[in-house]
């Protein structure tokens, strides 16, 4: 009989065992609280934001000691099930960030609170009222827009001006930008950008260039097959020229700025949102702008400020008021302005905007520079989109790889993608 | 393969033929398929010492200088809650999971593997039933579940399902081992008056040994891994683990931090591979070494 | 024997013990209820109840937030009929069971066969072998497997093949790849179960002078089957679930242009992203009907190669 290993054996069980014990009192750990009012708060976002958030919360406690604010926060994907999982429970926290793609989805699930009723604790004045509509479903207002971003194209500066191709700038169309690009490829021997197909948010921009929008004002589907169609031939025949990037670096795109083409070194601009591209400083030797997007031919713009994150109340929350204080105090607190700087985006109180802006540095500025050369000259944005646009954002990417692996035609994948989009909506 | 067909633990005086060559042949093709396999495992150990610009861009192996930066930032933690606090809910987690399936799956796969009962057939196939629905459709009535009994946000729903034999896997595994005994092993002890709980354990426990390391074994790494679950239930960052705590460098609508990532990665790996190493070796005795007493 | 009170269910269960010689018979089936206690409670609260649950969803439109109203068939019959996806995805998931099953169970058996024929370094090659089935599919395993097979990655720049994950044709052998390469889990089980066999059994065949081929056919084979059979089964029923490993190296879209949307993939995109889990659970419980015929088989052929020692000769 082998003692030794046997006592070794009953050593290690033992050290389990113990664990197991351990890990059941932790988990009674529950009613911290002192009677004090205890808050969830969930969002998502990085180590960074985390760190802000957590200071911010912090000084709102000092100012509010009956309550301890509980927060929780993940990255974008994992938060999205998370929520979804716990609003199902019955389970939504108190405070929670939300999506523009989730409001209609939550308000319409009865998740979030009617922020009418708590007005009193929730000072909006200071928000631009086409921006502050966009939480609103059915002329309820559900959530309130925390900071707002746009979206851009983000190039290579070294390598743009070596080519000696005409910069990007203000006011130029679609078609400019596709010569543009032409002109990169024979220029610099590589796609002059990635290939903005697959992306619902340019073809969005491109859309509203012409007057119109992805989804009618009753949630219903705002564009053609036709429209689809010649959206999707005139990148697919700019991809078959090799002036954006083909279909197997276009796949690998998965909201990183690592897997874009820009990132990877293999094109010279990118379509992204202003914030997140401060990510490309770091793997772009040559440093990058930001530049508007192509309006429409006859100089109608595209894009507009869009919310990046919103906040919104559980409906069930036993503190509504607190809650409420809570957002004011994220939204319109000066302190908590300086502490949270343009980590969710551009400030949309604008008092505050204009207060901070000249103490943002490095990319922030970047940012809020971009966003004031646009102040004025966009459209408001859309209501949010109906909760059907969570699956339709997908089925966009996928039916357009039919197009870029040379599968289906440009107008039999827009067809696929009309009868898909309609049957999601009308469900 | 006549080579490979020979047990190590047969006894020496078959064993001991000279067949050294093919010994040598065993060894150099062992060592050829670990190069191919570990080479994934050096890239990423490599990719959590390359500075930020290199770890997706860049396709070389070795960095071009060792960027330890990226352990410290991952050594700080997350949410202001330490890589310690971080590690030992993880081990928690794991632990308990491990006790609780070692012991109710051995009990379930017993009963199954040994004794008579009304039902046992539907019942049987229930079980095996079980690992076959997709675990996503019962995840929400689950966390439903879960929340009426008040246990979200607490530990209990990532440790009482295991005491509570669900994870059908092991039940089988075990069920298969045991079945695997000779019957005359339980008849002796019958016929010396041992009932059904003594030959569960003095005689049945002790020879299915290997089959509950393999519980174990398997039990703490997937347990450890299991990102999902422990995403939906703990809501408080005092609560994390490792796992989850990874993915919070990894934000696809900010800045996503991979190096800290890579980092948080091998520091997350490094305890189950010493569970692994400590857990393994018991792996070797089974009744061909104890040998039969029967 | 007497093989009395268990009916032939589509999963066969093992056989009873013979009667007991002593002790009444409730006696001892009150045993069996003491023993399995645990695995009822679990199996009713967090088994049978949530299972219960999920076949109800199946019949009714549900999108997580407002209550489920009953919509009849309407989900089966929308899956079989006007889902094209839906088809790509079966036929994606019965590819890769057919690539990934055989060559991991293959390479498992091997390498555990190689391993017992070791003396020196055993716990070495058998913790090395083993290192990658510790990592999950983790982020961090996702974004190295892409490394080395993207365009530029390594095994492009050894076979000149340009990019696997990007191509729809290779991205699917690419996710097949990584199963295959974690297969310490199966080799682990069959090493436990070499393990049990008796070394006795060696030791009476080569007195009766069997060599060493006659040895692994007519011991090891055998005595290995109930583990063999255990893996076969269980590694089948996985890949026919395989989430993670396309889910990773996807990340989540199944790409490119649905080559990888597994079966599961696409069931948790239904329900997940587009919120129709009443949908995704009529995709379930299909799953589950294929899975379980395709297991009843398994268990039938079982009949005529699987030996239980327990059993005796047959």
């Amino acid at each position: 009989m082998p003692g030794h290993r046997t006592k070794g054996f009953c050593a290690a069980a033992a050290a389990l065992v113990l664990s197991a014990v351990l890990a059941g009192c932790g988990g009674s750990g529950e009613s911290a609280g002192g009677g004090k009012v205890v808050l969830r708060y969930t969002w998502w976002g990085n180590p960074d934001r985390a760190a802000r958030t957590e200071q911010a919360v912090a000084l709102f406690e000092k100012q509010h000691p009956n309550v301890r604010v509980q927060t929780s926060f993940s990255g974008y994907d994992a938060y999205k099930q998370k929520l979804a999982i716990q609003a199902t429970g019955g389970d939504a926290p108190d405070v929670m960030q939300l999506d523009y793609r989730q409001i209609d989805q939550y308000a319409s699930g009865h998740v979030l609170l009617d922020l009418g009723k708590v007005k009193g604790d929730l000072r909006t004045a200071e928000i631009d009222p086409g921006l502050l509509a966009t939480g609103r479903v059915d002329g309820t207002q559900y959530a309130v827009p925390q900071g707002r971003g746009t979206e851009t194209v983000v190039y290579d500066v070294k390598a743009w001006k070596a080519s000696g191709v005409v910069l990007p700038r203000k006011g130029w169309t679609w078609s400019q930008w596709a010569d543009a690009v032409r002109a990169l490829v024979k220029k610099t021997g590589r796609p002059g950008a990635t290939d903005p197909g697959q992306s619902e948010d340019a073809f969005e921009v491109w859309l509203r260039g012409q007057g119109k929008a992805l989804y009618t004002n009753s949630g219903g589907l705002g564009f053609t097959a036709d429209d689809l169609a010649r959206w999707w031939t005139f990148t697919d025949r700019l991809r078959r020229e090799g002036a954006v990037s083909p279909a197997e670096q276009t796949t690998q795109l998965d909201g990183s700025v690592e897997n874009t083409p820009l990132g990877r070194g293999k094109a010279t601009a990118d379509f992204n949102w202003d914030a997140p591209s401060s990510g490309y400083l770091a793997l772009v030797k040559g440093g990058v702008a930001l530049a508007p997007m192509p309006s429409g031919e006859d100089g109608t713009p595209g894009q507009y400020f869009k919310p990046s994150m919103f906040l919104g109340i559980g409906a069930h929350t036993g503190h509504r008021k607190e809650a409420a204080a809570l957002i004011d105090f994220l939204l319109n607190d000066r302190q908590a302005a300086k502490i949270l700087g343009a980590t969710r985006g551009i400030p949309v109180n604008e008092t505050i905007r204009e207060q901070t802006a000249s103490q943002l540095k490095d990319f922030d500025k970047t940012v809020a520079d971009f966003q004031s050369s646009l102040e004025g000259s966009l459209k408001d944005p859309p209501q949010a989109p109906p909760s059907g646009d969570n699956a339709l954002q997908t089925t966009f990417q996928r039916d357009y790889d039919q197009v870029s692996y040379e599968r289906m035609s440009p107008r039999r994948a827009a067809e696929n993608y009309v009868t898909e989009a309609k049957a999601e909506l009308r469900s | 393969m006549t080579t490979t067909a020979t047990p190590a633990d047969a006894p020496t005086t078959v064993a001991r033929k000279p067949v050294r060559w093919g010994r040598v042949a065993v060894h150099l093709g062992c060592l050829a398929a670990l190069l191919v396999m570990l080479y994934p495992l050096a890239w990423l150990l490599a990719t959590s010492l390359k500075p930020a610009d290199e770890v997706i861009a860049s396709l070389n192996l070795l960095p071009s200088h060792l960027e330890w930066s990226n352990y410290k930032t991952a050594l700080d933690g997350v949410n202001g809650v330490s890589v310690w606090r971080l590690l030992g809910n993880s081990l928690l987690i794991a632990g308990g999971a491990v006790v609780g399936n070692v012991i109710s799956c051995s009990l379930a796969a017993y009963a199954f593997a040994r004794l008579r009962f009304r039902f046992r057939g539907p019942m049987f196939a229930f079980m095996i039933a079980t690992i076959m629905l997709p675990h996503h459709a019962v995840l929400i009535p689950q966390y439903i579940i879960f929340n009426k009994l008040g246990m979200v946000n607490t530990y209990w729903p990532l440790i009482l399902p295991k005491f509570l034999a669900t994870e059908a896997f092991f039940v089988f595994l075990m069920v298969q081992f045991m079945r695997g005994l000779p019957r005359e092993l339980e008849e002796a002890a019958r016929i010396d008056g041992c009932g059904p709980f003594r030959s569960f354990f003095q005689v049945i426990l002790p020879l299915t040994r290997p089959a509950l390391i393999t519980t174990a074994i398997f039990t703490f790494i997937w347990t450890w891994n299991d990102f999902f679950t422990q995403l939906i239930y703990l809501f408080d960052p005092d609560k994390f683990t490792l796992t989850l705590a990874l993915r919070s460098f990894v934000d696809a609508s900010s800045q996503s931090a991979f190096g800290p990532m890579f980092a948080m990665s091998v520091i997350a790996l490094l305890p189950i591979v010493l569970f692994f190493l400590a857990f393994q070796r018991f792996l070797v005795e089974g009744m061909a070494s104890s040998g039969l007493k029967g | 024997m007497t093989t009395t009170d268990v009916p032939a269910p589509t999963a066969r269960p093992p056989r009873p013990a013979p009667a007991a010689k002593r002790r009444p018979k409730r006696e001892r089936e009150g045993a069996a209820w003491v023993f399995l206690s645990p695995w009822v409670l679990g199996a009713i609260v967090l088994t049978l109840l949530p299972m219960a649950v999920s076949l109800y969803l199946s019949f009714t439109d549900y999108d997580l937030f407002n209550p489920p109203h009953w919509v009849g068939l309407r989900n089966y019959i929308q899956m079989f009929t006007q889902d094209p996806r839906y088809w790509r995805s079966v036929v994606t998931t019965l590819t890769y069971v057919v690539i990934a099953v055989p060559l991991q169970l293959a390479l498992a058996l091997v390498v555990a066969l190689a391993l017992k024929t070791m003396r020196r370094g055993k716990g070495f090659y058998r913790s090395a072998f083993y290192a990658p089935s510790l990592l999950g599919a983790s982020m961090s395993v996702a974004l190295v497997w892409r490394a080395v097979f993207n365009d530029g990655g390594t095994v492009d720049n050894l076979l000149g093949t340009g990019g696997w994950v990007n191509k729809p044709g290779w991205a699917l052998v690419a996710v097949a790849l990584l199963t295959v390469w974690q297969f310490g889990a199966p080799m682990v089980i069959f090493l436990a179960g070499l393990q049990q066999i008796p070394a006795e059994l060696y030791e009476a065949a080569a007195v009766d002078g069997a060599g060493r081929w006659r040895q692994f056919l007519s011991i090891t084979v055998p005595m290995l089957s109930p583990v063999l059979f255990f893996n076969l089964v269980l590694q089948t029923i996985q890949a026919f679930q395989a989430f993670t490993p396309a889910f990773a190296v996807s990340g989540g879209k199944g790409g490119p242009a649905d080559s990888t949307l597994f079966y599961t993939l696409y069931l948790y995109d239904r329900g997940f992203v587009a919120s129709h889990m009443g949908y995704a659970s009529a995709m379930a419980w299909v799953l589950l009907l294929v899975i379980g015929a395709v297991t009843a088989v398994l268990f039938r052929t079982s009949r005529s190669w699987v030996f239980y020692a327990s059993e005796g000769d047959r």
